[in-house]
């Protein structure tokens, strides 16, 4: 593939980078820490009523009566509302990513889930919608929801995925005999041939629980459909895109009448990137008083609305040869996709492949069934399912080495793919920095001094992952604007449709704005994610982030630096090209004693006989057919120590080498890793939902047991910089690749402490630490490493 | 999750708060720092007409020393006073470890030792949400028959998870309990009941004002294992004390905590050490009788068999340490 020849290069301008890897401080930080950043639920309306919830407390059980007249006789109740009021809405989330799946796969897959925004007749898991009440305020929305009479014929629930699947189950779904949403195979290159052809096999089981991603901020609508003709929904979202996509034809709306406003979002982590129940009940409760309806999720309701990641059984094979040579990997994974069905088995794809990236292999397999049961409705977590996935991976990899008596770090450099590296389905890997990632993370961990040499309970492991950068081939476009307008003042805004829940990418887009301008990036505002005001954006998922958008917000400033060049260029008398933005000045290239202060250029531009209006506007989508552009390149070592005794790990270090392409801003990379070192650290050792018949004993914040400070080990960075030719300024994700390897690399350095065992499931609870000692060689040989 | 309507009453001294005590009796509930009382009254756990506030009840908020070396603690001290508090820590450094233990330096922060002497027994069948707790049968926590737990018992299951406590059972503290009319002094190890509902011996209308710790010259240690290290509960722990030197231990004693409804104080592992010292074979033979003192054990919180292995490698862990200071 040739490189790519970007059009709106400005060579002389990007030689010498000014803000581009420099440590900005996040631009809302002092507000975010004195508590003065703004967030849905502080959104307070002339009018706005309460809304609350009734929820289904059985699994499955038919209504057998619903009596809301004593709730609505409740003097400051606005309006009850059931299934009547929702007829024929069905609540559907991502039906666009069907159309590419077709496309992609060759073959239709069921997408729209069907999904009523209240049970009707019948509920199919605790939690379940089934009324919802406005009220002036939310202690009588409360009162008012315990004056509903729901009268229960409970029937029989299947709760395992196992038992679902099996004859005389009790059926979910009757669109879905036998519990069986959907299956998916993905083939790439040839796996059957190079199994037979391999010298051997290795092959392994893994478990991941059920989670819940634990947001900062609890879900919540702010929704005003009071006049028919608008519908204005405040709510944290990873897209307000996709939400105006899907709320516009639920409500017989055109997309300009649907206005979606994302403040600030406490966290997202693939769970709000659609939809969901309470966004529909807050609009149905809104249009039936003609008021303004904030719907709060309290803590636990949070937990029983789900969307996060749902029971996963994998079982997994690698081919591999006696030299070492990695020939090809076979996955199949059950899924428990809970009540409703949904587009977790569609998304679920990538967890075959962030692990299979890495590898120049001969083929690769990777089966998904989604099967129904009566538990909560499940979708992603963050990390996707990959960071279960490549932990089920990596295991296996550490015991072909193991088996072949290599160190797993030369078994890992010798399968590594390189720069220019075609993939199994014709991916190209314009950029890589894998190899230089292992050789790093082997040097600053001291792996040479560790791997093999450390005592018992005490383990070293190293996982290597690969992470697409952008969402074309999950949707039909995946495009970003921008906007960038420069103030006669020199302060620039950029107006953008991606949220930040987080991640930090507003300054970064900031500092990219900024970047081309040759100003301070303190010097620009951002105006987000009001779907408005801002120009076109698909949302804060698959890693588009930095790259889509960061390059819509490049084009946009450069046609905003363009319009202000004409000027200086008249005025320094030469060629817009030999002009260069930086430090707040632009300077002739040739001759840089000349040069205008940019505040000046700003001024003059409006100020002069044009009277120009500085307005740059820009926007980028992948132009490869495949759809992605670049993919990070990530290799960590995680030290452990196991306490034999109580079966607690402690993580003791994580060394991080991630190919970003190249560092926007060292500060929110360093964050980014922090993050994800956090997440998956606490995914494969902490947290898990405990159910007692698909009821959650433990919806809080403290009994869903999430590490916190002091369980947050050591973490070594490494930006690992390959100059990407698609990224803005080279750059490519660091927003996911990270997660998906920890978690592995811990699996593996647990499994190094138990003598090699292998790990079967996560989170590794003590007590499965202390069944995993008792089952491994380990404990026949004493408590001395085999 | 809405407070359930009340009346907030602020008193200024001990006699106001005993005189309000004794007007609302079981209407009342004390609020001293809050941290447990104002989450369970979210949790429509308990609707009291009345949250008496005893925040600016300065006359229980002192540490005084007594002259014979022991000290006497108001019930109304933040943990964070005890723990900055140099004689707490030079004479009790068990009961320092303890206090630390407990929570965060948030919660420590305004939570008192009295609130976590008097902490509500625990249960995830109970202390959830009022309409999460309408998808359960009532259980004896909420008006009902029934403890899910143990289905078949009569009695509520729910853990005693306090950390203080267990120290100040070894060290003999005394707790000084007082209503508007009298006072009575009992020894904290006799305060607690084996039932999860009505967990102490405390009457409705009576206030523990002191904690009076004797002087004590042996050897203690307490340990605490929790899922993480900061912000929560323990799923076991342990204090211990020995007399004596090095092995020898003439006088012994180990309280577990937060395994059941109540401290649980080990008499034959006890035994077994002041009888034979704290050698490796004689810690073993005491831990391999902890099992029998534990009476039947829940798995709330964590599984029973794990809270018993977490028993004998705590007992285990406690007289090691004890034999080395």
């Amino acid at each position: 593939m040739p490189p790519p020849t970007d059009p709106q290069a400005i060579p002389a301008q990007e030689a010498e980078l000014s803000v581009v890897g420099k440590r900005q401080p996040r631009l809302d930080g002092p507000q975010k820490v004195t508590g003065r950043s703004v967030f849905t639920d502080d959104v307070v309306l002339p009018g706005m009523l309460a809304g609350k919830i009734l929820r289904s407390q059985h699994a499955h059980a038919r209504i057998v009566r619903l009596d809301t007249s004593r709730a609505e006789a409740l003097p400051g109740v606005k309006a009850v509302i059931t299934a009547a009021h929702a007829m024929g809405m069905a609540a559907s989330s991502t039906e666009s990513a069907g159309e590419a799946s077709r496309r992609r796969t060759g073959r239709a897959i069921k997408l729209k889930t069907g999904e009523s925004v209240f049970a009707d007749q019948v509920v199919t898991y605790i939690g379940e919608e089934i009324a919802a009440v406005a009220a002036l305020d939310e202690a009588t929305a409360e009162k008012a929801l315990e004056l509903i009479e729901v009268e229960y014929e409970p029937l029989p629930a299947t709760m395992d995925s196992r038992r679902a699947v099996k004859p005389g189950a009790p059926q979910v779904n009757p669109e879905f005999p036998g519990n069986v949403w959907s299956e998916d195979i993905d083939n790439y290159g040839k796996p059957d041939e190079a199994f037979e052809s391999a010298d051997f096999v290795v092959e392994g089981k893994f478990e991941a629980g059920v989670t819940h991603n634990l947001y900062a901020e609890f879900h919540v609508a702010v929704v005003d459909f009071s006049r028919p003709d608008k519908l204005k929904v405040w709510t944290p979202t990873q897209t307000s895109y996709l939400m105006q996509h899907s709320l516009a034809p639920a409500f017989g709306l055109s997309l300009n009448q649907v206005q979606i406003i994302h403040l600030n979002t406490g966290g997202a982590f693939s769970g709000r990137g659609a939809v969901r129940p309470h966004h529909y009940v807050a609009a149905l409760l809104s249009r039936e008083t003609r008021r303004p309806v904030k719907v709060f999720s309290a803590g636990d309701e949070e937990f029983l609305i789900g969307r996060a990641l749902g029971k996963n059984r994998y079982k997994t094979r690698i081919a591999a040869n006696k030299d070492g040579t990695l020939k090809a990997f076979d996955m199949s994974c059950e899924m428990d996709g809970g009540a409703v069905g949904n587009e977790v088995g569609y998304f679920g794809w990538m967890a075959g492949l962030c692990n299979a990236w890495v590898f120049d292999l001969e083929g690769n397999r990777f089966r998904r069934k989604v099967i129904l049961t009566h538990q909560r409705p499940n979708f992603l977590g963050h990390g996707g399912m990959m960071v279960s996935s490549n932990c089920a991976v990596a295991q296996l990899v550490a015991k072909v080495a193991k088996s072949l008596d290599m160190d797993p770090m030369d078994l890992l450099l010798k399968n590594a793919v390189e720069p220019g590296h075609t993939g199994l389905s014709g991916e190209v890997f314009a950029s890589c920095g894998l190899k230089e990632c292992i050789e790093t993370v082997r040097r600053e961990s001291g792996w040479d001094d560790k791997y093999g040499k450390l005592p018992p309970f005490h383990g070293i492991g190293v996982a290597i992952g690969a992470m697409a950068s952008g969402a074309k081939g999950a949707f039909k476009h995946d495009t970003s604007a921008a906007m960038v307008r420069v103030g006669e003042d020199g302060l620039v805004t950029v107006y953008t449709g991606i949220p930040d829940m987080g991640q930090g990418t507003h300054t970064t887009m900031a500092m990219i704005a900024a970047e081309v301008l040759g100003i301070d990036a303190n010097d620009v505002q951002l105006i987000a994610g009001d779907t408005d005001l801002t120009p076109v954006d698909v949302g804060a998922f698959a890693q588009r982030g930095t790259i889509t958008t960061g390059n819509a917000t490049r084009n946009a400033a450069i046609d905003a630096r363009n319009q202000l060049a004409k000027h200086a260029a008249e005025k320094l008398a030469t060629e817009q090209h030999n002009l260069v933005f930086r430090n707040g000045r632009v300077i002739r290239a040739d001759d840089p004693d000349q040069s205008l202060s940019f505040k000046e250029v700003a001024y003059a531009t409006l100020h002069g006989m044009e009277g120009r209006c500085v307005m740059g506007r820009g926007f980028f989508n992948s132009p490869l057919p495949y759809g992605t552009m670049a993919w990070s390149f990530d290799a960590q070592v995680a030290e452990v120590k196991v306490d034999p005794e109580t079966g607690q790990i402690q993580v003791l270090k994580v060394t991080v080498a991630h190919d970003l392409g190249r560092t926007i801003n060292p500060l929110a990379v360093e964050g980014q890793i922090d993050g994800q070192v956090f997440s998956a650290m606490s995914q494969v050792i902490y947290e898990e939902l405990v159910t007692d018949d698909g009821l959650f004993l433990n919806p809080s914040r403290l009994e869903y047991k999430m590490p916190r400070t002091y369980e947050m080990p050591e973490i070594s960075h490494h930006m690992i910089e390959t100059h990407d030719p698609y990224g803005p300024f080279g750059a490519k994700e660091v927003g996911e690749g990270p997660v998906v390897v920890t978690g592995a690399a811990i699996i593996a350095a647990v499994s190094d402490a138990l003598g090699g065992t292998l790990i079967p499931e996560m989170p590794m609870t003590p007590i499965r630490v202390l069944k995993a000692i008792r089952g491994s060689e380990l404990y026949e040989n004493g408590g001395q490493k085999p | 999750m809405l407070l359930p309507d009340h009346q907030y009453l602020t008193v200024d001294s001990l006699s106001d708060c005993l005189k309000a005590l004794r007007e609302n009796g079981e209407r009342a509930q004390v609020v001293a720092g809050g941290t447990d009382v104002i989450f369970n009254m979210r949790l429509k756990l308990f609707e009291p007409d009345v949250a008496l506030s005893i925040r600016r009840v300065a006359e229980l908020q002192q540490v005084e020393e007594l002259p014979d070396g022991g000290l006497r603690i108001g019930a109304g001290c933040r943990l964070v006073d005890l723990v900055e508090h140099p004689l707490v820590n030079e004479r009790y450094p068990a009961f320092a470890d303890a206090v630390r233990a407990v929570a965060s330096a948030h919660i420590r922060n305004i939570a008192t030792l009295g609130g976590n002497i008097c902490l509500k027994t625990r249960c995830w069948y109970t202390n959830n949400s009022e309409q999460w707790r309408q998808g359960v049968k009532e259980c004896f926590k909420t008006d009902g028959e029934l403890c899910h737990v143990i289905k078949s018992s009569s009695l509520c299951h729910a853990i005693n998870n306090a950390d203080t406590p267990l120290p100040l059972i070894t060290l003999g503290a005394v707790l000084t309990l007082q209503n508007a009319d009298q006072r009575r002094e009992v020894p904290i190890a006799e305060f607690y009941r084996k039932d999860g509902m009505d967990h102490t011996v405390l009457a409705p209308d009576e206030l523990v004002t002191h904690v009076t710790l004797p002087p004590v010259a042996d050897r203690t240690v307490f340990l605490k294992i929790a899922a993480r290290q900061g912000m929560d509960f323990s799923q076991a722990a342990i204090a211990a004390r020995a007399a004596g030197t090095g092995a020898d231990a003439p006088q012994v004693s180990l309280v577990l905590g937060s395994i059941s409804m109540a401290p649980i104080q080990l008499d034959q592992p006890a035994r077994t050490v002041e009888a034979q010292g704290l050698s490796d074979e004689a810690i073993e033979q005491a831990v391999a009788q902890v099992r029998a003192e534990l009476g039947e054990l829940t798995s709330l919180y964590a599984r029973a068999s794990y809270k018993s292995h977490l028993a004998k490698v705590l007992v285990r862990r406690a007289l090691k340490a004890l034999r080395e200071m």
